[in-house]
């Protein structure tokens, strides 16, 4: 699924990533953790394209991040759900809008997607709140509609970024939560995360990231 | 990709940035007002010179000692000039009925005389390919050389002037119309980068899951395409308003008594350019800097 090979990245003589290697399987689930400024963010970037590695490949489904093309990055973006801390939610719009933009950039047409759209509001238990605009949601209601965006195209990849950063412990809860059933469901998980109550409870393999290198590599324990 | 949802996003746009959208909207306006008072002046001043240029004769004049025989040889080689659309003979006779009646005071002038001095006379109405001064030239020259002719006169000195008119008009046109154009892109142009930069998290979003630049940029490009036609629509309404308002001004002072036919004209394509103008500079404004942003933010 995802393969790095001695993947390096420099920002201002500042070391983010330093000759990390690894290789994530399908269905996989794995948990990067680390300090802040290990270079976890900066992974998953090259991972979905927002940067390209000063050295090294990444393989992502066998196409080389490290070497594509700008307009190649819309399309490999569109095979994988991203989920970041900050929610990048658009807070004009309504539930529905939001999780709906991924399948109108697609092209999907307009009752299959109102149906997927419905699906996975259900899951993520927001499905009575579709018509109201998310500036005005909870925290935790926020990120349970960004999953619900990253997952509504049936991604085979979910990138997720300290989503629950900004989530109190019981949110937290939840949110892991989702994203076990979501892997449950056969999505191979990244997720980049510094809180040890989300790296116990989601129970994946663990990358361990220590100023840009890869300080270890465990697997799940159960 | 969703057509109307794209029209609903630029809908969406021009509501959220109304204020600068209606300063795009009247500064466009202005500048294509310029341009079509400029239009509209050119347009009217290559209207009269048409018709007036239409209007001219080239009066070839016979020796008054030409033979009969002479005089049709004269009028059968004009018949054959490609020029010459129709042929009309003037007798000395003639000729003098013609001074008599358009001139009655100097006729008396004329009474005193023995034999009447005014010489017999064709007149060449020409094809409108050939009314350029320098066919015009071209064929008198031409006429002068014919046995039985003493002198060729047309107005040359008008349709030179005029012709020389128009086209500084032309050239001023497509001058003022390019520095005009150049102002217009770059206000639109602002227009749009502001809208740009009011939904630049909304823009990283898009990036994010998976839009490519032409879907983001296609609601910014039609903001600006309507942006240029309403812009193009206000020159138009303020154009035609002070436009009517001039003529009736003028028809009432009586200044343009006798050419109302053809002074001023307001060509309904100039309604149509001065739209589309505005519309297609909205268009191309946005298109340079909203891919311009794109390729910045790639």
């Amino acid at each position: 699924m995802i393969q790095l090979f001695h993947v390096s990245k420099v920002y201002d003589r500042c070391v983010a990533l330093h000759d990390v290697s690894f290789r994530i399987d399908q269905g996989e689930c794995v948990i990067l953790t680390g300090p802040s400024g290990a270079g976890k963010t900066t992974l998953l970037k090259v991972i979905f394209g927002a940067e390209t590695p000063d050295s090294g490949q990444i393989l992502v489904q066998n196409r080389n991040v490290a070497r594509i093309r700008g307009g190649a990055i819309p399309y490999l973006r569109r095979t994988m759900g991203i989920v970041l801390q900050n929610f990048q939610l658009l807070p004009q719009k309504s539930v529905y809008d939001n999780v709906v933009l991924p399948l109108i950039i697609q092209g999907v047409k307009r009752r299959e997607a109102r149906q997927r759209v419905m699906d996975v509001l259900k899951a993520v238990g927001m499905e009575h709140k579709q018509k109201i605009r998310t500036g005005v949601l909870s925290a935790g209601e926020q990120q349970r509609i960004c999953i619900a965006r990253a997952i509504v195209n049936s991604p085979i990849l979910l990138l997720a970024d300290e989503p629950t950063g900004n989530l109190d412990a019981d949110l937290t809860m939840e949110i892991v939560e989702l994203f076990r059933r979501i892997h449950a469901e056969g999505t191979t998980i990244l997720l980049a995360t510094h809180n040890r109550q989300v790296v116990e409870q989601m129970n994946g393999r663990v990358v361990h990231l220590q100023e840009g290198r890869v300080e270890s590599d465990k697997e799940a324990t159960r | 990709m969703r057509p109307l949802y794209l029209l609903r996003e630029a809908m969406n746009n021009l509501r959220v940035n109304r204020g600068n959208v209606l300063i795009g909207i009247v500064t466009t306006a202005f500048t294509l007002v310029c341009f079509g008072v400029f239009l509209l002046l050119y347009l009217n001043l290559k209207n009269v010179s048409g018709t007036l240029q239409s209007d001219i004769e080239v009066i070839v004049y016979l020796d008054p000692g030409a033979s009969e025989q002479v005089v049709s040889l004269v009028q059968k080689r004009l018949k054959t000039e490609p020029a010459a659309v129709t042929l009309t003979f003037v007798s000395k006779e003639q000729a003098l009925r013609d001074f008599s009646e358009q001139f009655p005071e100097e006729s008396l002038l004329l009474e005193g005389m023995d034999a009447n001095p005014l010489p017999a006379s064709v007149v060449v109405n020409l094809s409108p390919r050939f009314l350029d001064t320098e066919s015009l030239s071209a064929f008198a020259e031409r006429v002068k050389q014919l046995p039985g002719v003493t002198h060729v006169a047309y107005s040359q000195d008008w349709v030179d002037t005029l012709t020389l008119m128009v086209s500084y008009f032309e050239l001023g046109a497509v001058v003022i119309g390019m520095i005009l154009a150049m102002a217009t892109v770059t206000i639109i142009a602002n227009t749009i980068r502001l809208s740009l930069y009011t939904r630049k998290e909304e823009i990283e979003i898009l990036r994010l899951i998976g839009a490519t630049g032409v879907f983001i940029a296609i609601p910014y490009v039609i903001e600006g395409t309507i942006l240029g036609a309403l812009g193009g629509g206000l020159s138009l309404a303020l154009l035609k308003g002070v436009f009517e308002f001039l003529r009736l001004e003028l028809n009432a002072s009586g200044w343009f008594a006798g050419v109302e036919h053809i002074l001023p004209i307001f060509p309904r394509q100039v309604s149509f350019l001065l739209v589309m103008t505005g519309m297609l500079l909205g268009c191309g404004s946005s298109v340079l800097s909203v891919f311009g942003l794109m390729k910045a933010r790639s």
